[in-house]
């Protein structure tokens, strides 16, 4: 009994008398349901079935989506929920010697502080587990959370994480993915060097294909770690009823994966484990893995009420995972008409503090480098490298328009120095069907000349004399 | 002064996982009146996956698309599903939900073969019928197919299925093997105009022409088509995330990280290239991410035609471009003899 | 604690809050509207447009405060009890939204357009949603949506 009078107290003194009258309503949608328009009968007449396949069919949530009436994580409340807000460590690489959360934890609102090592396996990833749900001991890129709160408002929960205090002992960074490469570099994973993971693809001979090129042609290009900027920040709620399940409401677009991680970082068996996806407001890559939901989950359990995380925008960018950064060195040789007879591609990717989706962004790109031409010499190399910055994973194309900016840029150089029209070049060089890729793959299905030819025809493309 | 430039970028681009397994399952649920429940692991993320895929089971069905509801993302109820990634939703879900449409429907040609009194290999469902090929006279609703199976001979109709796309793994040494099904190729063609004393560049327009195999919902693929441009214009004019000496970011913020808006967009021709893959559900492939692949090369290859300038480091912002420009003048001042 | 009473959607609501909560936090978390979202609370993304006496304005900039004794209209108030808004009519048959989290403030500031301007060029159209930032759609179906939906407003008056 002693217990609960404490709790409410805490509650109490956190809020005006007037504020938690209101906070009761606040929980549960309180307003008059909206005015809402009913739907049409949507079983259209037997015997006049349009074909679906072809139909520019209407979504099935349009309605909804106009309407306003979406629910998305951030516009659903439990009874008694609770707000989450996660520190981040501000510091691209420490040593945490000593996070002490005791003011955090005794501010009124605050209903249970998480840090690192509460949890049964504090590591995850989809090829490596090499990133922690909470640093707990060493910090390796500033958006890294060393722990999370949970209170009964945002605001709360929000200026509680300056009440955590962590001491840091500062370790050397690295930043820049060609230093990282050097044997003196800082290692971001020690003893582990900073190459996460490396892969080549050859084909044919290209020092022979060079030296048969009338001309040689070589570059180098590079692109810049951008964000998804999903309009809705990733968002999360994690309950458990009172068979020790665990429910988690996610904006993960890969929940079977999800649930996995969930049941190996808080050890449990998965059939205690319900992942629910709503309809996500927009993903691009960045919202394919678990992010803050075992934390959300353990602060649930701790606080015994459901806890909901938002991320702020800030987090968006710093927090979640990002493009890789390219450093691309391209080499070509070919005949005087244009054709392309060896290519060398030489990739360096910034893969950040962990290794996330960089395998699959690898292989992706190592794949795609060459362009989407018939080469009979060609030599694909890629490496993705740890830097103490912001992670890099899974965002809209893995690697594809890191390259194609490369490769389709080298061509028009390659097209202008000849003195070849630029349709006519990849006309002269591009897949055909049956062509082999640089894997030795035989495509089908082949249509590049058709886009190429199509485009051009759309846009009005007339060959300059 | 303002200067016009064309340019254009062809790609290709993969569906599914490198190598690795990727599945998706379906479950395909008949009910009572012909219409039909799909439960599908995938997460609707905005593409307009549950769309498409609908469609895909309400061909496969022979009923209308607004007979199909689907169920998604819960672990609970939903079969296991790899996700709304790698632009593999229309291609690896499509596949098995037409899978498991197939497996439900053997069941009702199993019971319309008894009421029609013809083989069950002679039937086929269309026009919410499941009727003798190719005699749409001699046919029996669905609904009543459904209800009898349930009803009378106490065989529910209920289909599963999961499907992974054939790969081979790359041999270790030359990276050769097969490591996806299935690509899709695309061109784009932009005409920007640059000002020569600012280095601002703006893409009047863009012509698209894409192969996504069957386009199950070409309204929904164009939408895809347009997104992505979108993504490739702040790619390559405007978005970068800039760090300080000591590896913290800038510019965390929607103030100074810079998306395109609706102004910054051009005029958008698409055009949906034909094509039919027999490995993808009725012949579709997929479009997510192919979209926003060659969009950068295009601008920046019209920014070359534009001003001459070659900017090899994205994003191409009016400084670069710019001091790209002056540095070009100074180097052909150089050339007048003196 | 403040008292704040605004019409919100045509109906009188009361609301006793923190000095510092926003027009935004008041929809969402006292009224329950949860059409206007959170997608920055800074007002650089146009997620949580209203319009407050016939303006658009993002309501996470706008205190509670400020806006009492206003009318406010959310997407909530947009339809009537048998009829969607033109608007709303023309984004579904263009198939114009996709993730939809843009889509309030969307539909908001294109209702604040036609009711100035009832025959707006695609130019002015992309203007008045330059402020609402949308990654899935690249603008192309939303403007194509608000310029049918004004020639279907235009069209409802001349039958008027």
């Amino acid at each position: 009994m002693a217990d609960e009078q404490r709790v409410l107290e805490r509650e109490r003194s956190a809020v005006d008398e007037a504020w938690r009258g209101l906070d009761e309503n606040a929980r549960l949608p309180a307003a008059a349901p909206p005015k809402t328009v009913p739907a049409e009968p949507l079983v259209p007449v037997p015997g006049q079935q349009i074909r679906a396949v072809g139909q520019r069919a209407t979504r099935p949530d349009s309605r909804y989506h106009g309407l306003g009436q979406t629910r998305y994580i951030d516009d659903l409340a439990l009874p008694g929920m609770l707000h989450a807000k996660i520190k981040r460590a501000g510091i691209a690489s420490a040593r945490i010697k000593r996070i002490d959360t005791s003011a955090a934890e005794s501010m009124p609102g605050v209903m249970a502080v998480v840090i690192g090592r509460e949890f049964p396996v504090n590591s995850f990833g989809p090829t490596f587990q090499d990133q922690p749900v909470l640093a707990d001991e060493v910090v390796r890129h500033a958006g890294d959370g060393v722990a999370a709160v949970a209170a009964v408002t945002e605001q709360i929960a929000t200026a509680a994480l300056e009440k955590i205090v962590v001491d840091y002992e500062p370790l050397p960074a690295v930043f820049d993915p060609l230093d990282a490469m050097r044997e003196d570099a800082p290692k971001v994973h020690p003893p582990k060097g900073n190459i996460c993971h490396s892969l080549a693809i050859r084909r044919g001979d290209v020092a022979k294909g060079f030296a048969q090129s009338d001309h040689i042609f070589e570059g180098r290009f590079t692109s810049q770690m951008v964000e998804h900027v999903s309009i809705e920040p990733h968002a999360a709620i994690a309950a458990w009823d009172a068979n020790g399940r665990l429910t988690v409401w996610a904006t993960i677009g890969r929940i079977t994966l999800a649930r996995a991680d969930l049941a190996r970082t808080l050890r449990l068996p998965m059939n205690r484990i319900r992942l629910i996806g709503t309809i996500v407001g927009g993903n691009f890559g960045g919202k394919n893995e678990i992010s803050q939901e075992p934390a959300l989950a353990l602060l649930s359990k701790k606080a015994g009420r459901p806890v909901k995380g938002v991320f702020t925008r800030g987090e968006e960018f710093i927090a979640s995972t990002v493009r890789h950064p390219f450093i691309m060195d391209y080499k070509t040789g070919v005949t005087k008409d244009g054709r392309i007879l060896a290519r060398t591609a030489r990739l360096v990717l910034d893969g950040g503090a962990y290794c996330s989706w960089s395998e699959t962004t690898l292989g992706k790109c190592c794949v795609l480098a060459p362009g989407p031409y018939k080469i009979d010499n060609v030599r694909s190399e890629a490496i993705v490298v740890y830097t103490n910055k912001t992670v890099a994973g899974a965002m809209r194309g893995f690697g594809a328009p890191q390259v194609c900016f490369a490769y389709e840029s080298h061509m028009d150089d390659i097209a202008t120095a000849l003195g070849i029209d630029p349709l006519a070049i990849r006309l002269r060089n591009a897949f055909e069907e049956g062509s082999p890729s640089p894997t030795g793959q035989v495509l089908q299905s082949v249509v590049v000349k058709e886009t190429l030819l199509k485009a051009a025809e759309r846009f009005g493309w007339e060959v300059r004399s | 002064m303002k200067r016009r430039g064309r340019g254009m970028a062809c790609m290709w681009y993969p569906i599914g996982f490198t190598v690795a397994a990727n599945p998706s399952a379906a479950v395909v649920k008949m009910n009572e009146d012909g219409t039909a429940v799909v439960l599908t692991g995938t997460v609707e993320t905005g593409q307009g996956s549950l769309a498409v895929l609908g469609q895909i089971a309400a061909e496969a069905l022979g009923i209308a698309t607004d007979d199909v509801h689907l169920v998604s993302a819960d672990t609970d109820a939903t079969p296991m599903d790899c996700g709304a990634i790698a632009s593999r939703t229309t291609y690896v879900t499509g596949n098995a939900i037409r899978l498991a449409a197939e497996d439900a429907k053997s069941v009702l040609f199993e019971v319309a073969a008894q009421v029609l009194g013809v083989a069950a290999s002679q039937l086929e469902a269309r026009d919410r019928t499941i009727q003798v090929k190719g005699f749409p006279r001699c046919s029996v609703p669905i609904g009543e197919i459904c209800k009898r199976a349930q009803i009378t001979l106490g065989r529910p109709p209920i289909g599963s299925a999961s499907w992974n796309p054939p790969t081979v793994a790359l041999d270790p040494e030359s990276g050769q093997g097969k490591p996806f099904s299935t690509y899709v190729y695309a061109t784009q063609i932009a005409e920007v105009e640059v000002d020569d004393e600012t280095g601002e560049v703006e893409v009047l327009r863009i012509a698209a022409a894409h192969d996504c195999g069957t386009p199950i919902n070409p309204m929904l693929v164009e939408g895809q088509i347009e997104g992505g441009i979108s993504m490739g214009i702040g790619f390559a004019l405007q978005e970068e995330i800039l760090f300080d000496g000591a590896g913290r970011q800038i510019n965390p913020n929607l103030t100074n990280y810079i998306v395109p808006t609706a102004l910054d967009m051009p005029e958008i021709d698409v055009d949906i290239v034909q094509n039919y893959d027999p490995t993808g559900p009725f012949g579709a492939k997929g479009v997510g991410e192919p979209s926003l692949v060659p969009t950068a090369p295009a601008i920046l290859n019209a920014i070359r035609d534009a001003v001459g300038v070659r900017i090899t480091s994205l994003p191409a912002t009016a400084e670069k471009v710019l001091a790209a420009i002056k540095a070009k003048r100074g180097d052909e001042r150089k050339q007048i003899p003196a | 604690m403040i008292d704040v009473t605004i019409i919100v959607n045509g109906e009188t609501r009361r609301a006793s809050v923190p000095p510092e909560t926003t027009l935004l936090a008041l929809l969402r978390d006292h009224f329950g509207l949860t059409g206007a979202k959170v997608g920055c609370d800074v007002g650089d993304c146009g997620a949580c447009t209203v319009i407050v006496d016939d303006r658009p304005v993002n309501a996470c900039l706008m205190l509670a405060g400020q806006a009492d004794r206003r009318r406010v209209l959310t997407i909530e108030g947009v339809a009537t009890k048998d009829k969607l808004h033109p608007l709303q009519k023309a984004f579904e048959e263009r198939g114009a939204l996709q993730c939809g989290f843009c889509g309030p403030g969307i539909i908001l500031s294109a209702k604040a357009l036609l009711d100035q301007n009832p025959e707006p060029s695609r130019h002015e159209i992309r203007d008045a949603l330059a402020g609402n930032l949308c990654r899935c759609t690249g603008y192309a179906k939303l403007v194509d949506a608000v310029s049918d939906a004004a020639r279907a407003i235009r069209s409802e008056q001349l039958h008027d």
